[in-house]
């Protein structure tokens, strides 16, 4: 009898916390999804080449850890995504991620992880680790500012990627100035950003707890986190190559 | 009359139910957290603070190791027994090929037999498309881990090296812990790991940090009756215990509602996080000492609950915790692909999670029933 009782009451709990998990979608306001960069070697590549490769060059966020399975990781979403919107365009993402690297330290790799791809977008996933390391912040625009100078003379266009907004960084005490930094460096070179601290902000802020998008080290992102960051990073990336206007174009050319 | 001598756990007659129920109980949790967004994953440890499943594996598997081979090593002696933890980390590492191979011929299956290339892609992203000659040498090597394969390596690994810990945890307990948790605070100070394959990658469960847990579990087997003395201080203990257990509760519950989240000053939440799982955070150890703390005090070894019938399923798993292991791991893929094949609803999840359970459990009364029947011919 006490036995049921225990598995009837275990049963009940096991409810109230699945309807405790209703999650929110993933979802960012339109401006914030803006890369404030045209990426015109890429809408080249799409339309003469038809083929589009990126670089994924990052830490942990970009190798996936966190996640279940690599297949959440957000290079790896980026690249169903934009096979699945633009078919017939071939699409390659090649993950250069390392758990635990900060700006510095992928600034050494540039070089030598884009050049062999001919890469036509370099994602750089950055500032999260020079936070946490509070790296002086004049001593990271200056990391940044050579790291896009490599790929700009390999001949590719940047997207930077900002920090997480998950409990860890957003406990620092100037995060926000990292995120500052890394958009003063976007305006002054001319690159694209992914505003993923700005984007994540407005998930908490809506009220989507951090369990659906942290894993419990309140650093990584879990798999709802990747997967959503990989499908608003494809659609940023797809509003600016537009392909649409582009197939528009090559239908009345035809 | 004089006071008996309260005999040492690994030297006491009879199986400790207590280590079949919470081995049991953690590998169902793996199980369940181990399937992507799944809402019966709620119900796990996890989400109640600090520490999950992984930590109780591996405190009963050192438990248990001082339990079977510390009266084979007085009896025959440290030859025998070293042979004998050999033998078991053959199995392991036979059982952890068999599940790689297992593992990744069921994503080649379903992606040949319906045609879906994601999951080729996934066996790509793995680390097996771009040399997979490489791959298998590495996996050989234990350096190719595909996600959710890194817990059996952990274990070979620790048990590996436990046939030369083994005389100093019986003679010197003490010291063994005290090493112990001196290498786990250089490893996490100096960041030290083991290589992995690709290059860039470490071992997920760090085996110089988690170690300590393994250890933990190995040298309290050894002094648990000279915890008497800790129980002169029960009740400052239990306090402790359960404070801290309150205090993870909530930061554990802040990550669920945002409202309590903002009650954590910035200055407060910069000493807590990240809580680092590779390297186990000792936020997590702490977690994982309050909460056998308090399974230590509630749960007695004969306490009745532990008999209960509705809790035999998850004992017969503890008991089978090698087999029940890797079933556990290659049915959360196969439910990963269930689930993403009918929308990911909370339907499928829950059916999942119950069948995988269920086969689980079936398993583990054939693997019973199986070793009875090989008894009953010897």
């Amino acid at each position: 009898m006490r036995q049921w009782a225990f598995v009837a009451a275990f049963g009940m709990a096991a409810l109230w916390s699945a309807g405790a998990g209703a999650e929110m979608q993933c979802r960012a306001a339109r401006e914030l999804l803006e890369l404030g960069n045209p990426l015109a070697i890429a809408k080249t590549a799409v339309a003469e080449e038809r083929e589009l490769r990126i670089v994924a060059m990052g830490s942990s966020s970009t190798q996936g850890y966190g996640a279940t399975n690599p297949q959440f990781s957000y290079p790896a979403q980026l690249k169903m995504r934009l096979e699945k919107a633009m078919p017939g365009i071939k699409i390659h993402v090649w993950n250069k991620g390392i758990g635990g690297q900060d700006a510095a330290e992928m600034v050494e790799r540039m070089r030598q992880d884009v050049t062999p791809e001919h890469a036509h977008i370099v994602v750089w996933q950055v500032g999260t680790n020079s936070a946490i390391r509070r790296d002086p912040l004049t001593k990271f625009a200056e990391k940044l500012r050579t790291g896009i100078d490599i790929g700009h003379s390999l001949g590719a266009n940047f997207v930077m990627m900002n920090l997480q907004y998950v409990p860890a960084v957003v406990a620092l005490p100037d995060e926000e100035e990292y995120a500052q930094a890394m958009a003063d460096v976007a305006k002054e070179k001319n690159v694209g950003l992914f505003r993923r601290f700005e984007i994540m902000r407005s998930w908490y802020n809506d009220g989507m707890p951090y369990a659906q998008f942290v894993t419990n080290d309140g650093l990584h992102l879990n798999d709802f986190g990747q997967k959503c960051i990989g499908k608003l990073l494809s659609m940023s990336i797809l509003n600016a190559v537009n392909p649409r206007q582009l197939t528009g174009t090559a239908n009345t050319s035809h | 009359m004089k006071a008996a001598v309260p005999v040492p756990p690994y030297l006491a007659p009879g199986r400790d139910l207590r280590l079949d129920f919470f081995r049991g109980l953690a590998l169902w949790f793996i199980f369940l957290d181990h399937i992507p967004e799944n809402v019966v994953s709620w119900i796990t440890v996890r989400n109640y603070g600090f520490s999950d499943a992984t930590e109780i594996f591996v405190f009963i598997s050192g438990y248990t190791a001082v339990i079977a081979y510390s009266r084979m090593m007085l009896k025959d002696g440290w030859m025998r027994a070293a042979a004998r933890i050999f033998r078991r980390v053959w199995q392991l590492y036979v059982a952890h090929i068999l599940l790689f191979v297992a593992f990744t011929a069921q994503i080649a299956y379903v992606s040949i037999a319906r045609d879906t290339p994601q999951l080729i892609e996934e066996m790509q992203l793995m680390g097996l498309g771009q040399n997979p000659y490489r791959a298998i040498l590495e996996a050989a090597l234990l350096k190719f881990r595909p996600v959710n394969l890194d817990v059996l390596p952990l274990y070979i690994v620790l048990l590996a090296a436990f046939p030369f810990a083994l005389p100093a945890v019986l003679r010197w307990p003490w010291v063994v812990i005290g090493t112990s948790i001196g290498l786990y605070a250089a490893t996490s100070r100096f960041d030290w790991n083991l290589p992995g394959y690709p290059d860039d990658k470490v071992w997920f469960f760090n085996p110089m940090a988690w170690q300590v847990i393994f250890y933990s579990g190995a040298v309290l087997a050894v002094v648990a009756p000279r915890l008497a003395i800790l129980d002169h201080r029960r009740w400052t203990m239990t306090a402790l215990a359960v404070f801290y257990l309150l205090f993870a509760g909530f930061i554990a519950l802040s990550w669920h509602y945002n409202s309590l989240e903002r009650l954590i000053p910035d200055w407060f939440a910069r000493q807590i996080y990240p809580i680092d799982k590779t390297n186990l955070d000792i936020l997590r150890f702490v977690h994982f000492l309050a909460l056998g703390w308090i399974a230590r005090l509630l749960v007695r070894p004969n306490a009745q609950f532990l008999k209960w019938r509705v809790f035999q399923p998850i004992r017969r798993c503890g008991e089978h915790s090698l087999p029940i292991f890797c079933l556990g791991t290659f049915l959360a893929v196969t439910a990963e692909i269930i689930v993403a094949r009918y929308e990911e609803s909370i339907v499928s999840q829950l059916l999942v999670s119950l069948a995988g359970l269920i086969l689980m459990s079936l398993f583990a009364y054939a693997a019973s029933w199986s070793k009875a029947q090989a008894k009953v011919r010897a």
